[in-house]
């Protein structure tokens, strides 16, 4: 049935975006908008890959895919809060470096140009038991659940909590909010900016491990497809608020997923391919539209 | 509150809370401070009076760790201490409410209260969950002991500017300050809530909080402070408690040239100017109440063909409100404003400008000039459309060159190519600069505002002879100036400025500097 699988592939496309919309968010929140979630979402899928091979564990190899997203995330935060670079300069800086290593890594040891196909490598668990797979309409969908994406869903519930009733979540409102007021309230506004942006580069190689593992298992260098510009589009429209945020990355995610189906019923694949980034133009435009708008009747 | 009555245990046996010894303090050339001593004793509340660049600012700095002083010592409870930073100064319980606030604006007030200080369920670091029922608890009691009511659930954005303040102070009692210092608290509020304002300052004194209160609203100083300290130029001029004063010896004091009470004197009416000459009319102008401006109470004055007007006042009683509802850069909400008889009350800025007013803004540095772009760019500004600059919809490089030249060399303007940034001149050159522009113009009124701030002794005299040279050739000034001297330096007439209205006209021949200063603190005649 079309239904089912639509809600199905929505379900899983959605969720490399969600978990790097989920860091880039309360990274913005903290002040710092994070272009670079591509190149840890990069990372991450490289690792998680490597590391899937190497142990055979599908659990350490996200676990270091996001480590791997936490450092480069926290290396890019201390050039922008410790050396004074431009935020976004540093971040496109970073996604042409961090792409260029990869491939020179994939040339150097794997000897091959663009994709890495290792043996043995984990994919994520589909971890529900099998008679729920019958049930109508959302089967097909409960059959493909696994780890990272039930997570990711959680993260959305938690992280409203988390922002509003933690001291550090308050102190990344504060710094992001008046960075002068956190400092003269004693908050250390650039410890707070190093963890906001390696918690970022956390949920990113999250996203991107899921990338390599949910299904296909092998690593691309074309794999993340600007999934982190996505995810920056969609807590821009969400502003920041985590709720709205996964809204739009389920939107995100429902397009993708059309696009695909679009594609194998005979539309010129290039063109439908390019729906979601479209869709991406059009919700800058009407953020920008309504800021403006918000603007212009305050003052 | 446990701080204050541990304040107040021990104020016997302390003489000074806050002092300073023979602080000095040099930016470059210009001293800011000079052998600064004042005494703050435990519980009082010290008022210091001073007019706009007196050096009252970087007292505070230093008394606050921000600014280190070049030479002196800083007292807290009779000890000599080292204020090396504001944290240092925080933790003796120093605490500065500025005329910023710093709250953060997208965040409740309660989050802004205990920003820092969260009280937590069980402590765990940064990841402590924060026990939002006790930070609620807490700053209701606050508010409650001060008998304020604030919605602690709105955003800052949302509030108004006095409960901002409030806020604001009792974050610092919350985290123990005993020391509270205040920059011109005044300035943002109505005069209701200055009357709450006082109340709680009066009430944190009984519970043993010491308050420096900067300020120079003379009649606020009267009603509040126990004791008044008066710099001028950088200087301590006067110190005393308030019962033992009043505020013609304090003004005396704070406009200078006076060590003696001033003597009674009826303003002068100036002489009867012909209708035909009135380049300027104002009549019964006001404006709106605004936060973080004084509205004007209905302004009269007029300004005659080749007069110098001078408008003397303390800063902050309307005067910068007047200056923008002239140029059309503030709206009135009643009163007319006419030039050369022609009503323009709503026009605007361009429209008065092609009508023959020059502006010289008394912030030079956002208003007057564009730093960053270049001598040549500055002058031209405004007559870009015109010829000779403009040919055809697009700019004529050599005659812009010229016309810049000849500008500048009119009043004057040092400069060393016409590329350099406006913002490597010299304060004198930059504003001879805006000078330059607006009398190219030729304007039929110059409305100018603090022409000489920040401008060295050379420069000044320059600008003051651009002015006179401008007036004996047929122009109008209104000239806007905190610097006494130079109102009586430059005026045919002087008028005085308090409390949104004009209390006081003379001529400048019948004038003297102890008449203005009495008008000028008069606060608006009978209502104050």
């Amino acid at each position: 049935m079309i239904v089912d699988q639509i809600i199905a592939a929505s379900l899983t496309l959605t969720t490399p975006i969600l978990l790097a919309a989920m860091g880039g968010l309360v990274n913005r929140q903290g002040g710092i908008v994070n272009i670079a979630l591509d190149a840890k979402m990069l990372a991450g899928a490289f690792v998680a890959v490597i590391v899937s091979s190497a142990t055979d564990g599908w659990f350490i190899a996200v676990l270091a895919a996001a480590i791997a997203g936490a450092l480069i995330g926290y290396l890019y935060s201390l050039v922008i809060t410790r050396a004074n670079a431009n935020m976004i300069v540093a971040g496109l800086g970073l996604n042409v470096l961090v792409a260029g290593m990869i491939g020179f890594v994939l040339n150097w040891v794997y000897d091959s140009s663009g994709t890495l196909r290792l043996p043995d490598v984990q994919r994520l668990p589909k971890f529900l038991p099998e008679f729920m797979y019958d049930i109508p309409v959302v089967g097909l969908a409960l059959s493909e659940l696994e780890p990272l994406t039930v997570f990711a869903w959680i993260t959305v519930l938690v992280l409203p909590f988390l922002l509003a009733n933690t001291r550090i979540g308050l102190w990344i409102r504060a710094t992001g909010n008046a960075p002068q007021v956190a400092r003269a309230m004693g908050i250390s506004g650039r410890n707070v900016q190093d963890f906001s942006t390696a918690f970022a580069g956390f949920f990113s190689g999250l996203g991107g491990a899921h990338l390599a593992l949910a299904s296909i298992g092998l690593f691309n260098e074309g794999l993340t497809a600007g999934r982190g510009f996505i995810a920056l589009a969609a807590f821009y429209f969400g502003r920041d608020r985590p709720i709205a945020t996964a809204l739009v990355c389920l939107l995100f995610g429902f397009l993708d997923a059309t696009q695909i189906r679009m594609q194998t019923a005979g539309l010129p694949p290039k063109l439908i391919g390019t729906i979601p980034y479209l869709m991406v133009l059009v919700a800058l435009c009407i953020a920008g539209w309504r800021n403006h708008r918000r603007k212009a009747v305050s003052s | 509150m446990e701080v204050q009555n541990a304040a107040h245990r021990d104020a016997n046996q302390v003489s000074v809370r806050l002092g300073a010894e023979e602080l000095s303090k040099r930016y470059g050339n210009i001293e800011a401070n000079r052998d600064v001593s004042i005494a703050v004793a435990p519980g009082e509340i010290h008022a210091i009076v001073g007019e706009n660049g007196a050096g009252k600012s970087t007292l505070m700095r230093m008394l606050q760790g921000i600014e280190q002083p070049d030479s002196g010592r800083i007292i807290v409870d009779d000890q000599i201490v080292s204020l090396s930073g504001p944290q240092r100064a925080f933790a003796l319980g120093i605490g500065m409410v500025h005329q910023e606030f710093m709250l953060a604006p997208d965040l409740t007030l309660l989050e802004n209260l205990v920003l820092g200080d969260e009280p937590v369920y069980r402590a765990f670091g940064a990841a402590s969950r924060i026990n939002w029922p006790a930070a609620l608890e807490s700053g209701e009691r606050l508010a409650r002991e001060a008998a304020a009511h604030v919605d602690w659930s709105r955003t800052v954005l949302t509030t108004p500017v006095h409960i901002q303040q409030f806020v604001e102070i009792i974050r610092l009692l919350r985290r123990g300050t005993r020391i509270l210092i205040l920059d011109e608290p005044t300035a943002v509020l109505a005069p209701q809530q200055v009357e709450d304002l006082f109340d709680l300052l009066r009430k944190l004194r009984e519970d043993g909080t010491t308050i420096l209160f900067i300020s120079h609203k003379l009649k606020e100083v009267m009603a509040l402070a126990d004791r008044v300290t008066v710099i001028r130029r950088g200087e301590v001029r006067y110190s005393s408690p308030v019962a033992e004063t009043d505020t013609d010896t304090i003004a005396g004091h704070m406009v200078g040239g006076l060590d003696t009470p001033v003597a009674t004197a009826r303003p002068t009416s100036a002489s009867k100017i012909e209708t035909d000459d009135v380049v300027l009319d104002v009549q019964m102008l006001t404006t709106p109440i605004v936060e973080k401006s004084h509205p004007l109470r209905g302004v009269d004055l007029h300004i005659g063909r080749g007069e110098i007007v001078g408008l003397a006042g303390v800063s902050g009683n309307g005067q910068n409100e007047l200056v923008e509802c002239l140029v059309g850069l503030r709206d009135s909400d009643g009163g007319t404003v006419s030039l050369a008889g022609q009503d323009i009350t709503h026009l605007s800025n361009q429209h008065r400008r092609a009508l023959g007013i020059g502006y010289v803004s008394a912030d030079r540095r956002h208003e007057g000039l564009a730093l960053q772009a270049s001598v040549e760019a500055n002058v031209i500004a405004g007559s870009q459309r015109k010829a000779p600059v403009s040919k055809g919809g697009f700019f004529d490089r050599k005659a812009m060159r010229q016309v810049a030249e000849k500008r500048l060399a009119f009043v004057d303007v040092r400069y060393g190519v016409l590329n350099d940034a406006a913002g490597d001149l010299s304060g004198g050159n930059q504003q001879r600069l805006v000078f330059a522009r607006e009398i190219a113009a030729d304007p039929s009124l110059l409305i100018v505002s603090q022409p000489t701030r920040g401008v060295d002794l050379v420069g000044i005299a320059a600008i003051h002879a651009i002015l006179s040279d401008f007036r004996n050739s047929g122009g109008s000034v209104l000239l806007v100036s905190e610097e006494l001297d130079e109102i009586l330096a430059l005026s045919d007439r002087i008028l005085v400025m308090a409390d949104g209205k004009i209390v006081g006209e003379m001529n400048a021949a019948e004038a003297d500097i102890g008449t203005i200063g009495k008008l000028m603190v008069m606060q608006g005649g009978g209502d104050g």
